[in-house]
């Protein structure tokens, strides 16, 4: 769905162009139409915008140069990774320059005595683990673009994964930054200690989705590989027991490493597509669950989670402890966003929280949401911490499907604001939920926030219209859609 | 030299209280001086503030948030400059306070408002006491991982604000990592939250980090909700004694291992000693093993193994003996009503900790020195008076290690003598911009905190 192209507006952009080029080098600068596209959106590939330009900068003083044109032209200016935001965060802003750190991709330092590492942003997550897995480290935030998405964008979002139940998410593990201000102007936040003294800029900065500047260096936390790893793979008769398991798991004081549920439709979405033989079709719902530490420990935790899996009433647990075993039961659960491509020609994935105990209800609802909305919503979720990935399948051809679609989406995160959790829970808001953000925030919250975008980026160019709500973006109903370009990458 | 940057509260004139209207919205029984209250304050704040300063007339304690709120919008049209507090434990912490015209305690903000044992958070008012919180946690076998200082007096509040935690860090993270949504009142009077109840949420500013360890200089924080963690079924110690190059191997060694310690502090020898009750002239490192018991077993006997085969000494704590041990080590590094001790956090590389404890053996051999083996942060605390150069010198060895020095509790003379904070570096200015933003009459906690603000 391409917007309607824009007014061609009054700016000048051939000087404009040249201060780039001066700054950045010819290499640095595309403006060409057709090299432009495949900027004009993220993951989020239903919200489309030609930037007036994209630039390349290699170090923190060409960002500098390049966001010092844009502050003096009061130009809007828009970081990108790899692009693979969920959430319209990269979507160029009108008129706008787009800022990709994909040149920024080198790791500047690697540091194993004090277990950290210091990247430009450009960096793909998983260099990351690579670069100190031969010394037995790892860097724990995994979301599952983790082979194509960047630090950079990992830290805007403060992005999420599947092992991020007991290790934490992003945040908990960047102890420090150098951001390039919206003004231009180059500041070190946080160091290579936690609780730096001042206010923590790094805390706040994570998960400010481009809006407060652009992070040219991050330093980040590893943390040793567990000496073993159990996957268990339990299926239940009712989703309810399923989620029982979960809670009984935490009650019983262990934190496994990942807990993630599938529902039935999801079941069979899979074993359509990988065939692993190991979800059973007629499940209601499957339990995976991964048990980290000493082996002595690992063994003992993978014991009593199938002592819980059982007495709630699992049919049948599988476990694995070597890492192929592991990868095959984890595999299904890896597929189940492609898999959704081929039960139909599109669908939505939505990215809400809910408290943990209100996961039977919540699944309840949705399916009613679906019933009532006419649309089949299969459930993928990161059970452990209640972030639910309700993915609604729907074909986009059929006129007025996809506004069907994102009003039941809408539906679905008010439900999970009622219940008391959250309208994202990784994928960031971006251009996508800013509207919803009403339905969690009242406006001396939204104005409070809007005090640090207005400390950091007074003349409002830093990816201007994300994550708030205004009168003019939020007439219109938010829209969003699943990420064609990316269906061969399972996402969590 | 450095210089306190005082032009966001000018005018050190007092602003008089309105008594009537506190006491018409908070109740009269809330509005009182510093003697009334109890005499403790009107020390806390003869040391918070140094000599000569007038101390503030009054003290409100609002058993509600809308009440807390309307003493803010009270306080923001007459300009009264407000000290906020909970309990007071860690009033004396930060820089000195330059003004202060009105104290606001949350300390009658003490309601639980929902501990959702399932989902492993709970939300209370910030004026619940720390201890009593780990007492209705550990009804449900849960608890929150911090070990803030004065544990029995300070309230959450006041945990978040000075960002106080211990040893915990090692498995558990800071305050920081522990906090998944707050509500305050700002400056102007109006009540606002970020983030939520529910352990995953990006929506939004994470307002929470931002407030945590803002020492009362951006509003103040009413309720809160935190993240807390299943109690483990065993628990176990080991204190390691013994030479320094030794110890260092068994810190490289259990870090690279597949050991997972909740805590693992390096000490100073006189911290050790008193430990101990035995004079050691060596650092001693000290590991804590939370689990299910067979992996608590193993793991302390790979230490002591490890211990044993670079000839160090190695002692296995459980029980009652392993509590005690903890608490001491915390009495020693932050004593209650202990005005005279001189308490600092530090940080330094992980690795550069023995090089630390080498410069602090040489420079103050009687400090009480802590610090966590894998962040690098930590406690120095003196129990005699020490000079403002000694602190200078020792906070430039912490920052040629990328680390710092933070003077928390000291005399005034010593606060006048430096900058307890030290440099922040280049985000200083963004720093003070974002105080003028939630702050912009400079009336909270002026001059607590880093440069001045
Ligand atoms: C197949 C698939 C699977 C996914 N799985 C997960 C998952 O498991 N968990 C999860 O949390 N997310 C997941 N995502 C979402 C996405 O991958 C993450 O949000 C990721 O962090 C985005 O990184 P990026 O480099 O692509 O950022 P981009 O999409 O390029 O940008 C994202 C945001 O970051 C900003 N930004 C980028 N770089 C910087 C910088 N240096 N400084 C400041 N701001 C910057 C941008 O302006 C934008 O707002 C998935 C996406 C896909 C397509």
């Amino acid at each position: 769905m391409l917007a309607p192209e824009k007014n061609a507006t009054q700016r000048n952009w051939q000087p404009i162009i040249q201060e780039f080029i001066t700054v950045l080098g010819e290499k640095g600068v595309v403006r060409r139409k057709e090299e432009l596209l495949v900027y004009e959106c993220d993951g989020l590939t239903s919200y489309r915008n030609r930037p007036a330009l994209v630039v390349f900068p290699r170090s923190t003083e060409e960002v500098s140069q390049a966001i010092k044109i844009c502050a003096r032209h009061q130009l809007p200016f828009v970081a990108r990774g790899s692009g693979t935001g969920l959430s319209g965060g990269a979507l160029p802003e009108d008129d706008s320059v787009l800022i990709v750190t994909s040149r920024m991709n080198r790791i500047l330092n690697i540091d194993l005595e004090n277990q950290q590492v210091v990247v430009q942003p450009g960096v793909i997550n998983n260099w990351v683990t690579q670069a100190v897995s031969g010394a037995g480290f790892y860097y724990a935030p995994d979301p599952s673009s983790q082979i194509i998405c960047s630090i950079g964008g990992n830290v805007a979002e403060n992005s999420g994964g599947v092992h991020c139940l007991k290790y934490g998410v992003t945040t908990n593990h960047v102890l420090g930054l150098k951001l390039v201000l919206p003004t231009g102007g180059i500041v070190d936040v946080g160091g290579s200690l936690p609780e730096m003294p001042g206010y923590d800029l790094t805390g706040l900065f994570v998960g400010s989705e481009g809006t407060l500047g652009i992070a040219t260096e991050i330093t980040l936390k590893i943390l040793k590989t567990a000496e073993s790893i159990k996957v268990l793979l339990a299926d239940f008769t009712s989703v309810e027991a399923a989620g029982a398991t979960v809670s009984d798991i935490i009650g019983a004081g262990i934190i496994p490493g990942g807990m993630e549920m599938m529902d039935n439709l999801s079941i069979n979405a899979v074993e359509d597509v990988v065939q692993t033989g190991c979800y059973p079709r007629d499940a209601a719902a499957v339990l995976l669950v991964e048990v980290d530490g000493l082996a002595i420990e690992a063994e003992e935790n993978a014991r009593r989670v199938e002592a819980l899996c059982y007495q709630n009433g699992a049919r049948n647990v599988q476990m694995a402890t070597d890492p192929e075993a592991r990868l095959t039961l984890w595999k299904g659960r890896k597929a189940a966003f492609a898999a959704m491509g081929k039960m139909a020609p599109d669908y939505y994935v939505q990215d809400g929280v809910i408290p943990r105990t209100k996961l039977e209800y919540v699944l309840g609802e949705i399916t009613k949401l679906g019933e009532q909305f006419g649309y089949y919503v299969a459930n993928v979720f990161h059970a452990g911490d209640g972030n639910l990935h309700p993915l609604v399948l729907y074909d986009n051809a059929q006129p007025g499907a996809l506004e069907q679609v994102e009003a039941l989406g809408g539906e679905i995160l008010k439900l999970c604001v009622k219940v008391g959790g959250s309208i994202s829970g990784e994928h960031g808001i971006g251009a996508d939920k800013r509207c919803y953000m009403p339905e969690m925030f009242s406006e001396t919250d939204l104005e409070t926030m809007q005090w640090v975008r207005q400390v950091f980026d007074p003349d409002r160019i830093a990816n201007p219209t994300k994550i708030f709500p205004t009168p003019r973006t939020c007439g219109e109903a938010a829209r969003s859609h699943a990420a064609e370009q990316f269906k061969e990458i399972e996402r969590f | 030299m450095w210089e306190r940057e005082i032009e966001m509260h000018q005018s050190l004139s007092i602003s008089p209280i309105n008594w009537q209207e506190l006491e018409a919205i908070a109740g009269a029984e809330s509005v009182k001086t510093l003697e009334q209250a109890d005499p403790k304050w009107s020390q806390a704040i003869a040391r918070a503030m140094g000599a000569g300063l007038q101390p503030p007339q009054a003290i409100v304690f609002p058993d509600s948030a809308e009440k807390l709120a309307e003493v803010m919008t009270c306080a923001y049209k007459q300009g009264w400059r407000v000290l906020p507090c909970g309990a007071g434990s860690k009033l004396t912490w930060g820089g000195l306070i330059q003004a202060a015209d009105l104290l606001v305690s949350t300390a009658r903000l003490n309601r639980l408002i929902d501990h959702a044992i399932g989902d492993l958070t709970i939300t209370a008012e910030a004026g619940v006491r720390f201890a009593d919180l780990q007492h209705q946690l550990a009804q449900a076998n849960q608890f929150l991982a911090l070990d803030p200082a004065f544990a029995e007096q300070a309230t959450l509040g006041g945990i978040v604000a000075t960002a106080d935690t211990g040893s915990l860090r090692q498995r558990y993270g800071g305050v920081r990592d522990m906090l998944l949504g707050i509500s305050f009142v700002r400056a102007d009077g109006l009540i606002a939250k970020a983030g939520g109840r529910v352990v995953k949420n990006v929506a939004g500013y994470d307002l929470m980090k931002l407030f945590t360890g803002s020492y009362g200089t951006l509003g103040i924080v009413t309720q809160m909700t935190f993240r807390v963690y299943p109690q483990s079924e065993a628990s176990e110690s080991v204190l390691v004694q013994g030479e320094v190059a030794a110890l260092e191997q068994v810190r490289s060694t259990v870090l690279r291992s597949g050991l997972t310690p909740i805590a693992m502090d390096w000490l100073s020898p006189p911290l050790a000693s008193q430990l101990t009750d035995a004079a050691t002239t060596v650092p001693a490192l000290l590991l804590k093993f939370q689990a299910i018991a067979p992996s608590v077993t193993l793991q302390v006997q790979r230490v002591k193994e490890l211990a044993q085969s670079l000839q160090l000494a190695a002692i296995g704590l459980t029980g009652d003996l392993e509590t005690q041990l903890w608490q001491q080590l915390q009495t020693h590094l932050a004593a209650a009503n202990q005005p005279d001790q001189t308490i600092c956090k530090v940080g330094v590389l992980p690795a550069s900790a023995t090089l630390w404890f080498q410069q602090l053996e040489r420079l103050a051999p009687k400090g009480f020195g802590q610090i966590h083996a894998a962040s690098g942060l930590g406690r120095l605390v003196f129990t005699e008076p020490v000079e403002a150069n000694l602190l200078l010198t020792l906070r430039r060895f912490c920052q040629e290690h990328n680390g710092f020095l933070t003077v928390l509790q000291a005399t005034p003379a010593i606060k006048q003598q430096l900058d307890p904070w030290g440099d922040v570096g280049t985000a200083l200015s963004v720093m003070q911009l974002v105080k003028r933003q939630f702050d912009p009459n400079g009336v909270l906690s002026p001059g607590r905190f880093v440069g001045g603000i």
